[in-house]
């Protein structure tokens, strides 16, 4: 009789305190996005700001450092000129740069490819479609892609440069 | 813990007041009158105190407990007003610091503490979700004995039982016909529908014992509200979102994981008319227009999946529909409601060229270019030589550290940087006049030999367009909340309109002990026991409560 009890009442708080535990988990953990870790990129198809098409799939054999960004961003700047600096180094180790611009026009990208020197391709997004499906929120947003097209981080916010090369070292194919 | 064994043979749990079988009070207390709450029975909470389950049992089990969560939650809404709430704070300002600015330390406090964002402030879940464990332990610590005494009452109380009801009477001594009283007795309480049990030739009537379970099923209301109220915290069941569309463009539907998009077709506003008598006299007392109706033609799009987003992906229409304030447009469980509209944002600039001062020779007349300023051309050029770029483009200008720049995409404060290239410059090579052209702004920015430029820009037309807001909403939880609320009112409609009455009435050799009960309404139970007696003679009950009254005042005055 008293054991009955103590189970009944063991069970009854259990499933309370799991109830309520897991709402507390999934409301303050950090959400998982749409796209997120161990996630197969989805493929896009985006032009650049000369009009060089480019595919994600044909990217496959090297590592994709994928960066969401705007004009604006201050923090994307910082980001942007870290790449810049070390884009042709990682270009021959296999890993390629696209800078995706989140819905600005074309002129306000290319003023910023001038203003930083940028010397890798800045996609245009207009409409969002490739941001949207990226489920990308706040900016910068980075996905780091293996050479299988497989998501293996996502990042958001500023980054230190020491930062972006343990990134960059990441995605170096591994043969 | 000791069980308690009663002079009827009964043997009951530690803690009861009223043996649970023949009624005997088992713990004596100074009132006249027998405590009937939960019937006197042992509630479990108080009685075992043992594992560290048995502990969280019991403090939840409290009433004493539950009545401060609720005080506590009561003062913590009440605290979570004396600011506005984070969501209402004006928009674009950094709420870490503003609470602090505007309010102080206490602001600072509010800030800290998370009543910024209350109602999903750490805390303030922990004390619903406490609310919801205290209601759950709370009901069942008493539904489960109060329903058994219930059902296994005896017919034959004890006699302690019946003379410390609050209604008793007692025909003092032995009378002839008192079966017959019984009878007679019987047959009136059926007829005032009462439940008859029989006993050894006493008698228990009883009504309404279903009005006793009103408060249980009442909380029973409240915890699936409140299961309603947490799956609000999951996407799949809750969904509250913001988008701006401007006027001839489309946009994604958050929340749709970039599925839906929607276009606005056009957005329109029609406020009520001042001239008219009817409305004249309210819209003077208001004193500046009120909106009349304000409409979103709108179309909803679906990203047709064909492998790659981006470049040719193709939107599919998926039905049109004019959002109206309480006519949304609604799919796949979404709706789409009309709550906000921008008129008069900024969409183009037109410009002309013109000279300074008059002694040009190049003719200028055909120079007029408009800047979109969503997607702004860069280059404009004009058949006589004229080149015109465009520096930098700045959709929400402000200077930052000396550095301009821009606050977003936005265009409402548009700044543009021109460079002016005569037909015998070389745009690769030399360098144009230079000017910062804005809403009532035109600055030279390079020095030129007179200190000002030759060259002047000036806008002659301004084309704007209007924005509409729409709030995405998906909420799967409101049946559980209807559902909830259904239940909530039915117990508490079966716990206020009806309630429980019973009346012993026992012989005990000729003599005649009657006694009565309610949980309320103690006036229609005297009533009942009138018409009982008109009918058979059975002693009247007295309410001893308003005796106890008399007693005291009497023995006041004395």
């Amino acid at each position: 009789m008293k054991r009955n009890r103590l189970i009944i009442r063991s069970m009854i708080l259990l499933v309370m305190v799991a109830a309520i535990g897991y709402t507390f988990y999934n409301h303050f953990s950090e959400e998982r996005g749409i796209v997120d870790r161990d996630d197969e990129a989805p493929n896009f198809i985006l032009e650049d700001i000369n009009g060089n098409q480019i595919e994600l799939e044909q990217l496959r054999g090297q590592g994709v450092y994928l960066n969401f960004w705007q004009t604006y961003c201050v923090w994307c700047r910082e980001k942007m000129q870290y790449l810049r600096d070390h884009y042709e180094e990682y270009k021959e180790k296999g890993v390629e740069i696209v800078a995706v611009n989140v819905d600005e026009g074309r002129g306000s990208v290319e003023r910023h490819q001038e203003r930083f020197n940028i010397n890798y391709g800045l996609y245009l997004d207009r409409g969002s479609l490739v941001t949207n499906a990226y489920g990308v929120t706040s900016l910068p947003t980075v996905f780091l892609i293996d050479e299988n097209g497989v998501v293996i981080e996502k990042q958001v916010g500023g980054k230190t440069e020491n930062q972006v090369l343990a990134s960059l070292d990441k995605l170096v194919p591994s043969q | 813990m000791e069980k308690v064994k009663c002079e009827c043979g009964h043997v009951n749990p530690y803690g009861t007041y009223l043996c649970e079988s023949c009624g005997k009070p088992l713990i004596e207390e100074d009132d006249s009158l027998v405590n009937m709450r939960y019937e006197g029975v042992a509630r479990r909470s108080q009685t075992y105190k043992k594992t560290i389950v048995d502990k969280i049992w019991n403090f939840f089990s409290s009433v004493k407990v539950g009545i401060w969560i609720i005080v506590i939650l009561l003062l913590a809404s009440a605290l979570g007003t004396i600011f506005p709430q984070e969501m209402y704070i004006p928009p674009g300002e950094n709420p870490t610091i503003f609470y602090e600015q505007e309010y102080g330390t206490l602001g600072k406090l509010y800030y800290q503490l998370g009543f910024h964002n209350l109602y999903s402030s750490w805390w303030y879940m922990l004390l619903i979700a406490a609310l919801g464990v205290s209601l759950v332990i709370c009901s069942l610590d008493r539904v489960v004995p109060l329903h058994r005494a219930l059902k296994t009452q005896r017919v034959t109380r004890h006699t302690k039982f019946l003379e410390k009801q609050r209604f008793f009477a007692t025909s003092e001594e032995a009378i002839e016909n008192a079966e017959e009283v019984m009878q007679k007795a019987e047959k009136a309480l059926r007829e005032k529908k009462y439940k008859i049990y029989n006993e050894n030739g006493n008698l228990l009537a009883e009504k309404g014992r279903f009005s006793r379970w009103g408060p249980y099923v009442n909380h029973i209301g409240i915890i699936i509200f409140l299961i309603g109220a947490m799956l609000r915290f999951f996407p799949e069941m809750y969904i509250d979102e913001y988008i701006w569309v401007r006027d001839g463009q489309e946009t994604v539907i958050k929340g749709t994981d970039g599925e839906y998009f929607l276009r606005n077709d056009q957005f329109i506003i029609e406020l009520y008319d001042e001239e008219d008598e009817r409305f004249r006299e309210a819209l003077e007392r208001t004193g500046s227009p009120v909106v009349q109706t304000y409409q979103t033609s709108a179309t909803l799009l679906r990203r047709v999946d064909n492998g790659a987003v981006g470049l040719g992906t193709e939107l599919e229409e998926v039905k049109q529909h004019d959002i109206r304030v309480n006519d949304p447009l609604t799919f796949d469980g979404f709706s789409l409601y009309q709550v906000d509209y921008k008129l008069n944002e900024l969409s183009e600039f037109t410009f002309t060229l013109e000279a300074v001062q008059d002694e040009v020779e190049e003719d200028l007349s055909e120079i007029e270019f408009t800047v979109n300023l969503y997607e702004p051309e860069m280059v404009y050029e004009f058949d006589n030589g004229f080149r015109i770029e465009i520096m930098q483009y700045f959709p929400n200008y402000r200077m930052n550290d000396g550095v301009p720049e821009t606050i977003n995409r936005i265009p409402d404060n548009p700044r543009i940087i021109f460079e002016v290239f005569t037909p015998e410059m070389d745009p690769e090579t030399d360098t144009g006049e230079i000017s910062l052209i804005g809403v009532q702004v035109n600055e030279p920015l390079n020095e030129q030999i007179n200190g000002e430029n030759q060259y002047r820009i000036r806008m002659i037309g301004v084309d704007m367009n209007n924005v509409t807001a729409l709030t995405v909403r998906r909420d799967r939880t409101l049946p559980i909340l209807a559902v909830g609320g259904a239940i909530f009112m039915i117990g508490l409609i079966q716990g206020s309109y009806w309630y429980h009455r019973r009346l012993w009435i026992q012989n005990r050799n000729g003599v005649l002990w009657v006694a009565g009960h309610a949980n309320k309404n103690w006036h229609g139970l005297e009533k009942d026991f009138d018409y009982v007696a008109s009918k058979s003679q059975i002693p009247v009950p007295v309410d001893q409560l308003d005796k106890d009254m008399s007693d005291e005042t009497e023995s006041r005055n004395d």
